[in-house]
């Protein structure tokens, strides 16, 4: 963050700004209207040509929207009291990110909402890359916002359930460019359907891990049941179109009993539907379409060489639904066929075990 | 039952007089007191008893008859089992131990010990190469049993012996008559009774449905080549459901019969030293025993006669 200011035109105005204290967190600062400090600041930052040059030789844009700040959960509260480190003006070079633990922490005055997140949020994959140095790792004003922060259920907040996505997708531009086009991003985004899944609700919040991270939900020894927080349910399937229960079909596949015995070779739910570009079956870019199925089963390192006759079966087979065809029979058979042979030799048995008690072992060999 | 007991007595104190050659106030006096020795069970013991006597006396003076001597050693033991008839089972048995034991925990995934007990054998990416291996084991025993059957003299007798004949399906009615109480008399099995021709099939059945799926999934690549995928599914669907019904069978059917029953408790040892006593051979296959000792009478009565 080395970068030199240039100073506009604005120098002389913000110096004489500068000569005020910094006054502490006022409690009890009025909530509607922009106080005295800001409005200094804005005397620069509100200006919407105020940018300066970064020592790379980008342009750095330096507005800051009044509106926003006003709209924000935050809007009672002075710029300097996030931004403790702006003392004077023109500002020293380095200023550090602001640092929203300087309230949010356990058992602060100012009736700042707190919790595990801060915590969560130190382990997890962005927090450890941003302990270790790596400034493109998000800090919580990258997701939440910097100067507008709302709660998660406002709909223009930046971590609303149907904004995380463009969120995330600040960073991770390829994933969201998929997830837009899958089932799940298109019922999200295009229909607004609130049950489809955003990033957070497959990857966690602040807690996100790697995906090949043990303690990541979407790791192949996680996905599934990550998958079967909707997928578990018939009733959230049947509403999908989804006949059979994708989750538990797969734990008794082959695949789903190797997964879950630990195998890491194996397919599970993300290595067939792929991540981010989920698609129903009937879609011709779903990576499960017939047409791409020999494609999908013969990747490198599973069968490959996979040709059409991969695609010609069901998939998600329950032998105990009339709709699994021939398999439902077979499983009838050798039911009725196990029943009834188990049935006719105990019944053999036992009538063998009482004769022979009856008659007695030992008094059979007593005249011996 | 005193009534019974009465009648039963007598029966044996006459046959204690013939047989031992005693007088009949010794002879009513030692059956007394054999009664008193096994009160509760005396009657199905003296009917017992008094069968076998009677059969081993039947050969006797078949033999008698033709002036050769008595031709069983009493405490004889009669082959029931080749040596290689007990490597196939040793074999067979060795390799559905092993292929249980790697196998069921896939079918019960859910359970608690799934997991440990695949971990034994190398977790989830080895124990499927011990399971090959047993499977390996498990298609050596069917093959050589076939060549046995075809090419020895001993395998094609015994499997012609093996076959289900009609006489089967009414000494099983008399069998379940016999438990029920309907009759006294025991069907007279011959060298395979109805049960060992099941468990034999049994076998067979289990073979064919468990080498043909298995190989298929063995080796699914290859066959998803030339069929399409639901043949494998029900390849699975079927591995899966045979070896819970053969696992059942074995542990339930096979386990009772040569372990746990009062009669064979704790173990039937025929699977080992292929021999049975002749007590064993009376009573369970009197056929084969007749038959075998007519054998011997008239070789003896042969060789008599050419000397």
């Amino acid at each position: 963050m080395r970068c030199t200011a240039v100073v506009a035109a604005f120098l002389a105005a913000a110096a004489a700004a500068a000569q005020q204290p910094a006054a502490a967190p006022a409690a009890a600062a009025p909530a509607a209207g922009t106080s005295a400090i800001a409005r200094q600041c804005l005397i620069c930052h509100g200006r919407p040509e105020f940018k300066k040059v970064a020592s790379d030789g980008s342009v750095v844009p330096l507005f800051i929207d009044e509106g926003e700040l006003k709209r924000s959960v935050h809007a009672r509260w002075q710029c300097v009291d996030c931004h403790a480190d702006v003392t004077k003006i023109p500002h020293p070079e380095g200023l550090a990110p602001v640092n929203c633990q300087r309230c949010h922490f356990t058992t602060n005055p100012v009736g700042a909402p707190q919790d595990v997140n801060y915590d969560a949020y130190t382990r997890s994959v962005h927090g450890r890359l941003r302990l270790a140095g790596n400034t493109k790792a998000p800090l919580c004003q990258d997701c939440h916002g910097a100067h507008l922060v709302l709660k998660h259920g406002d709909p223009a907040s930046h971590v609303n359930k149907a904004r995380v996505p463009e969120t995330c997708g600040r960073c991770h531009v390829d994933i969201y460019a998929q997830y837009q086009r899958s089932v799940h991003g298109r019922a999200l985004l295009a229909k607004g359907n609130l049950e489809a899944p955003s990033c957070t609700d497959c990857h966690g919040e602040h807690s996100i891990m790697g995906a090949k991270e043990t303690g990541s939900g979407v790791s192949a020894g996680n996905i599934a049941e990550t998958c079967s927080h909707c997928h578990g349910s018939m009733a959230f399937n049947t509403r999908f179109n989804i006949p059979v229960n994708p989750v538990t079909t797969f734990k008794h596949s082959f695949h789903g009993i190797a997964n879950e015995l630990g195998s890491k070779k194996v397919a599970q739910c993300a290595s067939c539907h792929t991540s981010h570009s989920v698609l129903p079956p009937e879609d011709p870019a779903s990576s499960v379409n017939p047409a791409n199925i020999p494609a999908t089963c013969g990747k490198a390192g599973c069968h490959e060489g996979a040709n059409a006759n991969y695609a010609r079966g069901r998939f998600h087979i329950d032998p105990e639904s009339k709709s699994s065809g021939i398999i439902y029979w077979v499983a009838l058979f050798f039911k009725i066929l196990t029943v009834s042979t188990l049935v006719a030799l105990i019944i053999h048995i036992l009538m063998d075990l009482v004769k022979k008690l009856r008659m007695g072992h030992a008094g059979g060999h007593a005249g011996e | 039952m005193s009534e019974p007991n009465d009648a039963l007595r007598d029966a044996l104190a006459a046959e204690l007089e013939r047989t031992h050659r005693l007088s009949t106030e010794e002879a009513a006096e030692r059956a007394a007191r054999m009664e008193e020795r096994v009160r509760p069970r005396f009657a199905t013991w003296v009917r017992r008893e008094l069968t076998i006597q009677r059969r081993k006396e039947k050969v006797a003076v078949a033999a008698e008859a033709h002036g050769a001597a008595a031709v069983a050693a009493t405490g004889e033991e009669f082959v029931r089992l080749s040596l290689e008839l007990r490597l196939q089972h040793a074999l067979m048995a060795l390799s559905v131990i092993l292929l249980v034991v790697t196998g069921l925990p896939l079918k019960f995934h859910e359970s608690g010990w799934a997991k440990p007990i695949i971990g034994l054998f190398g977790g989830p990416d080895f124990s499927p190469i011990v399971h090959r291996i047993a499977a390996t084991g498990l298609i050596i025993a069917g093959m050589w049993h076939l060549v046995f059957i075809v090419a020895t003299r001993e395998g094609r007798r015994t499997f012609l012996q093996l076959i289900p004949m009609p006489q089967d399906a009414r000494d099983a009615w008399q069998q379940i008559k016999y438990y029920l109480g309907r009759t006294g008399d025991r069907p007279k099995y011959d060298r395979f009774s109805y049960v060992e021709k099941f468990d034999y099939w049994a076998v067979y059945w289990g073979m064919v449905i468990m080498i043909g799926s298995g190989t298929m999934l063995w080796f699914t690549e290859f066959f998803l080549r030339h069929v399409p995928k639901w043949v494998t599914d029900i390849a699975k669907e079927a591995h899966s459901d045979e070896a819970l019904l053969a696992t059942l069978a074995i542990v339930i059917w096979h386990f009772y019969n040569v372990h746990l029953n009062p009669h064979k408790f704790p173990m039937n040892r025929t699977f080992i030293t292929g021999k049975i006593s002749e007590r064993e051979m009376i009573e369970e296959h009197p056929l084969e025993y007749e038959r075998i000792m007519e054998e011997r009478r008239r070789k003896t009565a042969d060789d008599g006669g050419e000397s």
